[in-house]
């Protein structure tokens, strides 16, 4: 065999070794979801869903009990009104469940799989449905008992966030550019305002209209009849969802920027404030505190003057949306040496979760 | 390195064809080709290079003098190798030319790969990948997220077509089909029966389409209209020199002899 052979068999060979390296599917990886109640944080990260207790820290179950190839978990978990814990799959089969967040069982019978995308945000429960958006471009709309409940609502492009109402309208933001007005009754659309850009976080329903933050750097502010208003330019797109506070409307750019709006005046309340990297997270404001999860993987509590209260590095990066929870904050960083940590509002580390193998 | 040199520039390539074509249905299947075409476009003369050295190497395969040395040193490989690379010298032969276009497909078949599940963007991270990637020049808030429809397909997912319930892979068999025909028709035949070099260019004949089947049936669409359009060039390119061996194609097909038109 000569060279020339040995060459072209070695190239094909270390070219069949990296693209298998690759995976045969589209590689589906994303940063974990974080929701929590009273006793327990639920934490959905790759292939379980972990419930931790939030006096210890430890584990209580996870769901399903061993690793399934056809369920991958990151979207955020919902907690319903009768005690049921939702939550889509980004597996192969786009399972949608329902699992009791006592004993981490299954609810239903089987999971809804009507579905033929991912599912990345959580639902919303309004009027005794559940309204589910997937990347497909639908809302699906089911009853409590996991059973389609009328026809799926066609949005377009797909959806990463989760729907709002102001109980009568439904709002959901799509990556096709819009925010969308719809009848959650009838699933009829009633207006779809162009946006500019991909809208990845939910609005936030005001007295007479939405804020919406968007991937053209912007925040609108969009009336209940569709009229849409510039509030504020960013530098860069605004990614985690804005937060309204009384008249305070607070967000970040993946600039790293901080921004506190004054809305009566409209004019922000600080100068540039930017701590150590990029904001995808949706900031938490809790008591007199604004805690910020910056990729740098630094958590930061502000006063309300911007000051900067504490500040942990827990390494890896934050992407995932810190959640308060009795008397602690919840924060989950993606490939740090944990997966979830919870800090007292004084910044004391109750505890860290690392998951067991 | 490779993010920078391969990833951020097809990527940026790609969306900037997508832009062009006004980033509407089916424009990235079409962004696809055009980006291959342009690939195509570049590597031409090596392109060209293989085939020149794939025919030269094949005419010393049935050269007399050749043979006759084979011969003469069976039984010493070191003074047949000597010899080898004595004739590859006076003729002018590079015996690498015609392997290094195959080579240079690698990374670009990976990088096109990676930069369409890259532009694809299906979850937040890879969205957050992508702000990364593209250039500042480039407006890219305007036209992501992609429009992954292309004819029946999703590019950023594998093919396939439901028949009578059955999910049957038309891509994969078009890209092993063509892959096939490529290579039977730049595979000139040898009368010399221990040319080992024909013999692993048979081989290679059915290795390599399936091999590409196999890809094209598990990775992105999007790879496989690579594939598609590349072959097809290659074909166009290669019957454009007259030399195309269509005979070949067919079981006992008329075997022409190498440099015959």
């Amino acid at each position: 065999m000569n060279k020339k052979t040995i060459l072209v068999i070695l190239a094909f060979t270390m070219g069949a070794v990296f693209l298998g390296a690759c995976s045969g599917q589209v590689p589906i990886n994303n940063w974990a979801g974080l929701a929590a109640d009273a006793n327990r944080a639920y934490l959905s990260s790759g292939s379980f869903v972990y419930a931790i207790d939030l006096g210890t820290g430890e584990e209580v179950w996870r769901y399903p009990q061993e690793a399934d190839g056809k369920l991958l978990f990151f979207a955020t978990p919902y907690l319903t009104s009768d005690g049921q814990l939702l939550i889509g799959s980004q597996g192969t089969e786009h399972a949608f469940v329902s699992i009791n967040p006592e004993t981490g069982r299954d609810n239903w019978a089987n999971p809804f799989s009507g579905a033929q995308g991912l599912w990345v945000a959580a639902p919303l429960e309004f009027n005794g449905r559940i309204y589910a958006p997937n990347t497909d471009g639908f809302i699906y709309v089911l009853d409590l008992n996991g059973k389609p409940a009328g026809d799926p609502i066609e949005i377009g492009g797909a959806l990463w966030s989760s729907p709002a109402t102001d109980g009568t309208r439904m709002y959901v933001a799509s990556l096709d550019h819009h925010l969308h007005i719809v009848d959650p009754e009838t699933g009829i659309s009633q207006q779809e305002i162009d946006l500019g850009g991909a809208v990845p976080s939910s609005p936030v329903v005001a007295e007479d209209g939405v804020y919406v933050g968007s991937f053209a750097s912007r925040i609108d502010y969009v009336t209940f009849s569709g009229s849409r208003e510039l509030v504020e330019e960013a530098p860069n797109w605004v990614w985690g969802t804005p937060v309204l506070d009384d008249d305070t409307l607070y967000y970040a750019d993946l600039d790293g920027n901080i921004f506190s709006l004054d809305i009566p005046t409209g004019r922000q309340n600080w100068g540039a404030v930017k701590p150590d990297g990029p904001v995808v997270a949706r900031l938490l404001v809790d008591g007199d505190k604004i805690f910020v999860a910056t990729e740098s993987g630094t958590f930061y509590a502000l006063d309300r003057e911007s000051k900067i209260v504490w500040e942990k590095e827990l390494g890896g990066s934050i992407y995932t949306s810190p959640v308060s929870a009795g008397d602690l904050i919840l924060v989950a960083p993606y490939k740090s040496e944990f997966a979830l940590a919870a800090y007292d509002a004084q910044g004391r580390q109750a505890w860290t979760f690392t998951p067991e193998k | 390195m490779w993010e920078t040199f391969i990833i951020e520039p097809m990527t940026n390539l790609l969306l900037w064809i997508y832009d062009l074509l006004g980033h509407g249905a089916h424009t990235f299947g079409l962004a696809i080709i055009l980006f291959t075409i342009l690939v195509r476009l570049i590597t031409w003369p090596l392109n060209a290079s293989q085939v020149k050295g794939a025919q030269a190497m094949q005419q010393l395969q049935n050269d007399k003098e050749w043979q006759d040395i084979q011969k003469k040193y069976a039984k010493d490989r070191e003074k047949l190798a000597q010899e080898q690379m004595r004739l590859y010298k006076e003729r002018g032969i590079n015996p690498f030319a015609s392997c290094l276009p195959t080579l240079i497909q690698f990374p670009i078949i990976i990088g096109l790969y990676q930069s369409i599940i890259r532009a694809m963007a299906s979850t937040p991270l890879d969205m957050l990948k992508l702000a990364r990637t593209v250039y500042t020049s480039l407006n890219v808030e305007g036209i992501i997220p992609l429009n992954s429809h292309f004819l029946w397909m999703d590019l950023g997912r594998p093919e396939s077509i439901n028949l009578l319930g059955f999910a049957f892979p038309t891509l994969a068999v078009i890209v092993a089909l063509t892959t096939y025909v490529q290579s039977k028709l730049t595979m000139p035949t040898s009368t010399n029966p221990n040319d080992q070099s024909a013999a692993m260019s048979g081989m290679m004949s059915i290795y390599m389409p399936l091999m590409l089947g196999w890809l094209a049936l598990n990775f992105a669409s999007g790879i496989s209209v690579y594939f598609i359009t590349s072959n097809l060039l290659g074909i166009v390119q290669y019957a454009a020199t007259g030399r195309a061996n269509w005979s070949s194609l067919l079981p006992g097909g008329k075997k022409q002899a190498p440099g015959k038109k």
